[in-house]
């Protein structure tokens, strides 16, 4: 059974019920419960985490693994157990990405992940070290001029 | 805004379920514990407001602006 999503940015979308995530408390200072993940393709780097109810509530999550090979995300004890994770294994993990007119100021908040275990999601404090809120998106491309052929 | 004085080892009760305890006090700064429902998140309010902040900015990100192929650094072996 499909649910229709209404979106000011794609237009009337049928989403698979099953697809829909419920998020408990929201996206961290916007709320919303129902959202559902929305990719182009497959290989798509971005992926937007479509609110099921405000059509205008659209956030580009992607894969920290893409960009930032040694992001760690640590989570306190009681936090996992609320979230009813006990590894990494559990969750699939996206962060936040605020997109801008050239590639250079895109930036990931790799403080505040969102994990989606089952079909619920969270988006959760990172207690690691280095885990900015705002870190630049394609820094790391800097160093490998060969990729810019 | 409610304002009450409470010594270490006090609480407050935030309606039924959430307690908030001082722990300890020491110069400026006050040791809290709060014990809440597994439903509700609690977050150090300057890290909820960036998060906030940073949550609007890339609900304002536009579809535009987002490549479907974008270059990501070649995995290290």
């Amino acid at each position: 059974m499909n649910v229709i999503l209404q979106s000011s940015r794609f237009g009337e979308l049928q989403i698979p019920a099953e697809a829909v995530l419920d998020f408990p408390a929201g996206l961290i200072g916007l709320g919303g419960r129902r959202f559902a993940l929305l990719a182009r393709s497959e290989e798509s780097a971005f992926v937007w985490l479509h609110s099921m109810d405000d059509p205008d509530l659209a956030v580009p999550v992607t894969n920290p693994w893409r960009f930032f090979e040694d992001y760690e995300i640590e989570l306190g004890d009681d936090e996992a157990e609320r979230l009813g994770i006990s590894g990494p294994e559990d969750a699939s993990i996206y962060v936040t990405v605020r997109s801008a007119p050239a590639l250079d100021d895109f930036c990931a908040n790799l403080r505040a992940p969102i994990l989606v275990v089952g079909n619920q999601g969270h988006q959760v404090i990172n207690q690691a070290a280095i885990a900015p809120v705002r870190a630049p998106l394609f820094a790391g491309l800097q160093e490998e001029p060969s990729r810019a052929a | 805004m409610l304002i009450i004085t409470r010594r270490p080892g006090e609480k407050i009760m935030v309606g039924d379920d959430v307690v908030v305890e001082i722990i300890e006090v020491s110069g400026s700064s006050v040791r809290i514990g709060i014990a809440a429902p597994k439903s509700i998140p609690v977050y150090r309010e300057e890290i909820w407001a960036a998060v906030q902040a940073e949550n609007r900015a890339a609900a304002a990100s536009d579809v535009a602006q987002l490549p479907d192929d974008v270059p990501t650094p070649s995995k290290k072996s």
